[in-house]
């Protein structure tokens, strides 16, 4: 008898887990991304609806340069390697991207080309978001796409502030070295 | 080595369940024909309708409660438009009845138009030029309307037991003083083994049960087919693009995406045009005087008909001026309308096709998927060798859809960088 008891609350469990366990880790996972923070977990579930979930092995592509970006991806496990090609065909690794951050995320906004590629180095499971669901989204859900929209564009704002410094440390650098040699001469 | 041991397996296992499946698609596909028109439609209704549920679903209504709302609404159109046509939809007898009063006005009209008395007096310039050119054309053409042997005993028994009106039963009798004979149909030559008319009326209305019943089980499948489709939530999407492989998995979500809008922009605007055109049709058809059934019935199918480019507005015209031609005490609701119903027909598909051209066409902007004229006739006229009717009607939609789909595959396989 106890047997039985100890069986049905196993099974119980276990399809418990099943029915449940997709959805939410799916939304903590979404829950921990910078991008989409601000929402709450009704918002978070119906985005997960449009998440599609893809596993890489070592040495794939999640995407490659100059393909037309379509989609955002979000690292669940494993890691990803951005890259450029050089000179001589040789890829140079750019970023290096963990589990929990996000890469491609200017495909959201238009389908320009990709600026690099994205080459997996762990074996990686991603999730996908598409630009045409999320404007799919802005019309069944303004509020919803609209707080993502606005986060991107602060993270989009935030990076060109960062690049605007870099470029201008380099400026400072470069004319340094500039005095430096005329110093010499 | 191990790598490529695993690439062979694979491969081979997904080479096989490709033939598998491509072969159980095709059985299932040959065995269960009767189905796949209502799933067809199924589907095709369920997409139309999807924009319209969205509206309703951002207006607060729930999905289902929106799903309801419009299945109701189609059930009630279909209920409603249906019994103002099926009354309108001539019985055995009454079909008999059509084909001797349109054989005797098609008479009428075609002497008149040579000038003649009868078939033995002179007619005019037309008559002299071409008089027995148009005879031959014309003896083909009634030879659709004229008896055959059953038919004539069929009619006599309805004459025997005096069901017929004197009216009928004149142009009956004008009828016989130039007899055709009838175009002889493959069903036509077996009947004449049976055994000669059991029982007409009782036979027939049993074999229209039946045929309801069967229609009703295999249909029945649609209003679920369409239901379940707009319950679903990108799920049978996600299927899809969880086989595809991760190479071809952004663009072929890119392609599902562009292949959706540009399908459902050309079958939305299609419908939307169709309608247009059909309620221009149905009204004009009112103020020129024709009754409401047969005004409803003739825009109807004018409308659906011109969802075939070029083709559509004359089909739409034929069946207006046939019933033009054999409908009595026409009587325009303005007094500066024609008098004469053929003319009134040609009048009011004049001005919707005016309409179409200048107004709907430019309204309904995704209509813009266009096909050669020669694409179209053959298209046509193959649909109706492969599917009759639905052929007809269908051939168009799914050429559209081949080269929106085709097309759409080849520009992304290219930027994708998969093809040259």
């Amino acid at each position: 008898m106890e047997d039985l008891v100890k069986t049905k609350t196993l099974w119980k469990d276990f399809s418990k887990e099943i029915l449940t366990s997709k959805s939410q880790t799916l939304v903590d996972i979404l829950k921990k991304i910078p991008l989409l923070s601000e929402l709450s977990r009704r918002e978070l579930k119906i985005i997960s609806k449009f998440a599609y979930e893809r596993t890489f092995e070592v040495n794939e592509f999640v995407f490659e340069t100059n393909q037309p970006g379509a989609a955002m991806f979000i690292i669940k496990e494993g890691e990803v390697k951005i890259v450029k090609q050089n000179e001589n065909n040789e890829f140079i690794e750019i970023a290096l991207l963990e589990a929990g951050d996000i890469f491609g995320e200017l495909a959201l906004l238009d389908s320009s080309p990709r600026s690099a590629g994205a080459l997996v180095s762990k074996p990686t499971k991603t999730i996908a978001i598409f630009r045409e669901d999320l404007n799919n989204l802005l019309k069944t859900h303004p509020e919803i796409g609209g707080k993502i929209m606005m986060h991107l564009a602060i993270i989009t704002g935030k990076r060109l502030k960062a690049t605007t410094n870099h470029v201008m440390q380099m400026e400072k650098e470069i004319n340094n070295l500039k005095d430096l040699l005329n110093e010499k001469q | 080595m191990k790598n490529s041991d695993r690439i062979v397996r694979s491969r081979v296992f997904y080479f096989t369940l490709f033939i598998f499946s491509v072969a159980v698609i095709g059985l299932l596909l040959v065995v269960l024909q009767d189905l796949v028109l209502p799933i067809l439609m199924g589907i095709l209704a369920a997409y139309i309708s999807l924009p319209v549920i969205n509206y309703l679903w951002r207006k607060g209504i729930p999905k289902s409660l929106a799903i309801l709302i419009l299945l109701g609404a189609f059930s009630i159109i279909i209920f409603v438009i249906g019994q103002k046509v099926v009354s309108v939809i001539p019985n055995e007898k009454e079909n008999l009845e059509l084909r001797i009063q349109l054989q005797y006005k098609l008479d009428q009209n075609f002497l008149s138009f040579l000038g003649k008395k009868d078939y033995a007096s002179e007619g005019n310039i037309f008559d002299d030029l071409f008089g027995d050119e148009l005879y031959q054309m014309f003896q083909g053409l009634s030879s659709y309307l004229a008896f055959n042997e059953i038919e004539v005993a069929e009619f006599q028994s309805y004459i025997d037991s005096s069901q017929v009106s004197s009216r009928i039963l004149f142009f009956y009798n004008e009828n016989l003083k130039h007899p055709i004979l009838p175009i002889l149909k493959n069903d036509d030559s077996k009947a004449y083994n049976n055994e000669l008319l059991p029982s007409i009326s009782d036979g027939k209305s049993d074999s229209k049960i039946a045929l309801f019943l069967s229609a009703i089980s295999t249909w029945i499948i649609m209003p679920f087919i369409f239901i379940f489709v707009l319950i679903d939530e990108g799920e049978i999407k996600s299927f899809f693009l969880n086989i595809v492989p991760n190479r071809y998995f952004e663009m072929a979500f890119t392609t599902f995406a562009n292949v959706d809008k540009a399908i459902g922009n050309y079958l939305r605007g299609t419908l939307m045009q169709s309608s247009l055109v059909g309620l221009t049709i149905f009204l004009g058809l009112l103020l020129i005087g024709f009754k409401i059934q047969a005004a409803i019935l003739i825009g109807i199918i004018a409308g659906i008909s011109n969802a075939i480019p070029f083709l559509g507005p004359v089909i739409g015209l034929g069946t207006g001026i046939l019933y033009a031609m054999i409908v009595e005490g026409i009587d325009p609701v303005l007094p500066f309308l024609p008098d004469n119903p053929i003319f009134g027909v040609l009048l009011v598909v004049l001005i919707a096709q005016f309409l179409d051209n200048a107004i709907f066409q430019p309204l309904v902007l995704g209509k813009a998927v266009n096909l050669h004229p020669l694409v179209v006739v053959i298209g046509v006229t193959g649909g109706s060798i492969i599917a009759g009717f639905w052929g007809v009607l269908l051939a168009i939609p799914t050429i559209v859809i081949f080269k929106v789909v085709i097309s759409t595959v080849y520009r992304q396989a290219k930027a994708y960088y998969i093809i040259y």
